[in-house]
């Protein structure tokens, strides 16, 4: 599996990814890099205890990484659940299925590099 | 620009993020990273000078980009150091308010390659020239005060030249006016000054006498009283001067002909009126003016002339008070006496070409802040925060700490350092300065610059110890120090800075310690491991006559038997003194242990002579008890043998003397015959005799 196939498997944009990055090796390097990434668990953690400041900054984070690399499904789905989050004092149910977005995008992105790698 | 990479400073909380960055950027710039805002201002407060730009991510723990940038601001930091915001976030309160907090750009997520690098090098290299054109400025308004001073300076030393004074009075009266000025406005501030306006009043103050120059010269410097006549034309000196000023073209409004006008008519007029030319009173009398007149008084009065002695600082305040030289403002007065203690001590101090240095060195600084000048004003209160934490730790460290320059050549000392000396803290021309010579002394000195200037760049640190005087006493003291280089392509030797440090009492230790180690306790001659490796050291060069003495006491035992072992031990020490008293001082003498001795001495034709007077001197009573020896004689005459093969040698011929006689000595024989002389058959001078 090439990379741009791979980007294609997560939903993601190579173009703009390598229009911005220029280097297979690179974009490689760095997606393994994401899915190593601990904001995914942090957010996880954070919202199952209602620390919503924590899962904000998670989220955030995972939407940066997500805009740099041009992971564009989990990068959105991650963007509706920071703008839920922002400035968000109490929990509420409706937090669940924006999660669940994030968590299926997120599985489906990892899926796809392990793939890539074997 | 030099080769090093310059640093750059990452901060965001995504590791992933930081190291995109990090991979983008390092080609160019070294990086170092950090995970949060309170990280972030750690490494600032350490690494302050070594970043030149740094990439702030603004949602992140603890403490965000926007707490960052104020406390950038408030440190003063966000002058100096660029820096660039990366954000996901796009809405225009947040780019607006990184702006309004000093960030200089702002780039959004995703970014790419081509910007990251780009706006990274175009605002580092903004920062970079508006840094070196900060210095460039600095440069210039040091070149200018500098050379505006030496013109004053030069114009008013013309004067006291032809008037045959010392040339110091300009100074005197620069530092007592700066010296009364600055107490002045601590008092009041009824005159409104500003530190420019005593600045430029410090400048004037040597134009004073610059009226003089119109002077003959035979009233300028008659020594006996002036005539009524000669007096009047010595009082228009004050007019003249003020004449000369504004007959400058086009500069009248210039501030300093302005108050060097008030300066040079004025300064002598008093506080009631009865000075001359104007006879102006109070303070019609403008206060540059005042200041500058009791300046110029009591530098008068302080200082020799032709027409009088110098009187003491005390003697003078005293004579000023009491208005035997005219009225004086009474604020000024007071400044006066509460000024005189410290400006007894500036005043011995000041030397010619440190004091224009200390005057610009001030108006640098005044204008730098006054210019907003960022970096260079940061710059110099981080070099003196430097140099105050530097003064605290060679203070509390005990540690006299200097440094040489070439160009002037002079020593500057620590103010510890100075005290501890007994020196000032700036010496000239330290080679032939007798101050300094008496310190460090002329010889070592130059041994010690040869030294240094033989360091180089690569290997700068010279070390050694001397004996140097420390307030008058010798103390040995490690010399430490480091030579400083030009940061030319070929560097060129600039000078050195070290530290002094008094090892004395450790080499004295040192000293006691090795000198324990090699001698005997009880007789204080040498042992014999330390004679022996004397002698070998001797006989390697082998260049002249030694006889070598091995000698016990034949009735030893019987000393400690029927007297005690303290009486043994007395017999020992007189036997060691007159050993001592009866050989010269490049002979050595040596305990073995027990009652057995060696003596290893030279001698120019026959070693007999000299074998025999010891040998006499020695057997000679101790109280009532008769000491008796038995010597054994080997010489080095056509001896190529090592010391074991001597000390065998010198053994052997005393054994032989014991067998046959005992209080005897015996030479050792070539062929192993002994030549035996009994003491029988010497002349027995010693009143002693056998038992």
């Amino acid at each position: 599996m090439t990379v741009k196939e791979c980007y294609e498997a997560f939903g993601g944009n190579y173009e703009d990814a390598f229009s911005r990055l220029r280097s297979d090796d690179r974009l490689l390097k760095f997606l393994n890099k994401a899915t190593e990434d601990g904001s995914f668990k942090l957010l996880t953690d954070s919202l199952s205890s209602h620390n919503l400041e924590e899962a904000f900054r998670a989220v955030h984070t995972m939407k940066g990484i997500c805009l740099n690399l041009s992971i564009t499904s989990l990068g959105n789905s991650s963007q509706i659940l920071t703008e839920a989050l922002r400035n968000r004092e109490q929990y509420g149910d409706d937090l669940i299925p924006l999660y669940e977005n994030v968590k299926k995008d997120y599985e489906d992105f990892v899926l796809s590099v392990k793939k890539m790698q074997e | 620009m030099s080769n090093i990479k310059k640093k750059i400073l990452i901060v965001d909380d995504s590791e992933l993020n930081r190291s995109l960055l990090a991979d983008i950027l390092s080609v160019d710039f070294d990086i170092i990273e950090a995970g949060d805002g309170d990280e972030a201002i750690r490494i600032l407060h350490e690494r302050e000078l070594e970043i030149s730009l740094m990439l702030l991510d603004i949602v992140m723990p603890k403490m965000d980009g926007f707490e960052v940038l104020a406390v950038m601001n408030r440190m003063g930091w966000i002058k100096t150091i660029p820096v660039i915001m990366i954000s996901s976030e796009t809405g225009s309160t947040y780019i607006d308010r990184a702006y309004d907090l000093g960030a200089v750009d702002y780039i959004s997520r995703p970014f790419d390659e081509r910007t990251v690098k780009h706006r990274v090098a175009c605002n580092f290299m903004f920062s970079v020239r508006q840094k070196e054109m900060s210095e460039l400025l600095s440069k210039q308004i040091y070149q200018h005060e500098k050379d505006k001073s030496l013109m004053i300076e030069i114009l008013s030393h013309i004067v006291e030249f032809r008037n045959m004074e010392s040339g110091l009075h300009v100074l005197h009266v620069n530092v007592i006016t700066k010296a009364l000025l600055n107490q002045l406005v601590k008092k009041t501030d009824k005159y409104n000054l500003n530190e420019k306006d005593i600045n430029l009043i410090v400048n004037a103050s040597a134009l004073h006498d610059v009226g003089k120059i119109t002077l003959p010269s035979e009233i300028l410097n008659k020594p006996g009283k002036l005539t009524e006549e000669e007096y009047a034309i010595m009082k228009n000196h004050t007019v003249e001067g003020a004449n000369m000023l504004t007959a400058i073209p086009f500069r009248k409004n210039e501030d300093l002909i302005k108050v060097g006008y008030q300066i040079c008519r004025w300064h002598h007029e008093r506080f009631d009126g009865r000075g001359y030319p104007d006879g102006l009173e109070a303070d019609e009398i403008p206060i540059s003016a005042q200041v500058v007149s009791i300046a110029d008084v009591y530098d008068a009065l302080t200082s020799e002339r032709v027409y009088k002695r110098a009187y003491s600082q005390e003697e003078a305040v005293q004579m000023i008070l009491n208005g035997e030289c005219g009225k004086f403002n009474p604020i000024l007065l007071e400044c006066l006496v509460e000024t005189a203690p410290k400006l007894k001590e500036e005043l011995t101090v000041i030397s010619l070409s440190g004091s224009v240095d200390n005057k610009i060195n001030d108006t640098v600084k005044r204008i730098l802040r006054e210019g907003k000048t960022g970096a260079s004003d940061r710059s110099i209160k981080l070099l003196e925060r430097e140099r105050q934490k530097f003064d605290f730790l060679s203070n509390i460290s005990g540690e006299i700490v200097f440094e040489y320059s070439e160009t002037p050549e002079e020593i500057k000392l620590s103010e510890w350092g100075a005290s501890k000396l007994g020196l000032p803290v700036r010496l000239e021309d330290p080679k032939i300065n007798s101050y300094w010579n008496n310190v460090f002394s002329k010889e070592d000195f130059n041994q010690f610059l040869n030294e240094i200037h033989n360091t180089s760049p690569e290997n700068p640190v010279y070390t050694n110890r001397y004996l140097l005087h420390l307030n008058n006493q010798p103390k040995w003291s490690k010399v430490i120090a480091r030579s400083m280089w030009s940061d030319e392509e070929n560097p060129k030797f600039e000078g050195v800075i070290g530290k002094i440090v008094d090892v004395n009492d450790e080499v004295e230790a040192m000293e006691q310690l090795e000198h324990q180690a090699e001698h005997d306790g009880l007789t204080g001659l040498l042992n014999h491991a330390a004679a022996k490796r004397r002698i070998e050291r001797i006989l390697k060069e082998r260049r002249k006559k030694y006889a070598f003495i091995v000698f016990d006491l034949d009735n030893f035992k019987y000393a400690n038997d029927n007297y005690g072992h303290l009486f043994g031990d007395e017999v020992l020490k007189t036997v060691a003194n007159r050993v001592k008293e009866n050989i010269r001082v490049n002979d050595i003498a040596a305990r073995m242990g027990g009652d057995e001795f060696i003596v290893f001495m030279e001698y120019k034709d026959t070693p007999l002579a000299q074998t025999d007077r010891i040998f006499k001197k020695l057997c000679r009573n101790y109280k009532d008890f008769p000491i008796s020896v038995s010597m054994g004689v080997a010489i080095t005459e056509n001896f190529k043998g090592d010391y074991e093969e001597l000390f065998h040698m010198a053994d052997t011929a005393m054994y032989m003397t014991k067998q046959k006689s005992k209080r005897a000595y015996c030479f050792y024989d070539k062929n192993m015959k002994m030549v035996l002389r009994s003491a029988d058959n010497l002349e027995d001078d010693d009143g002693g005799g056998k038992r």
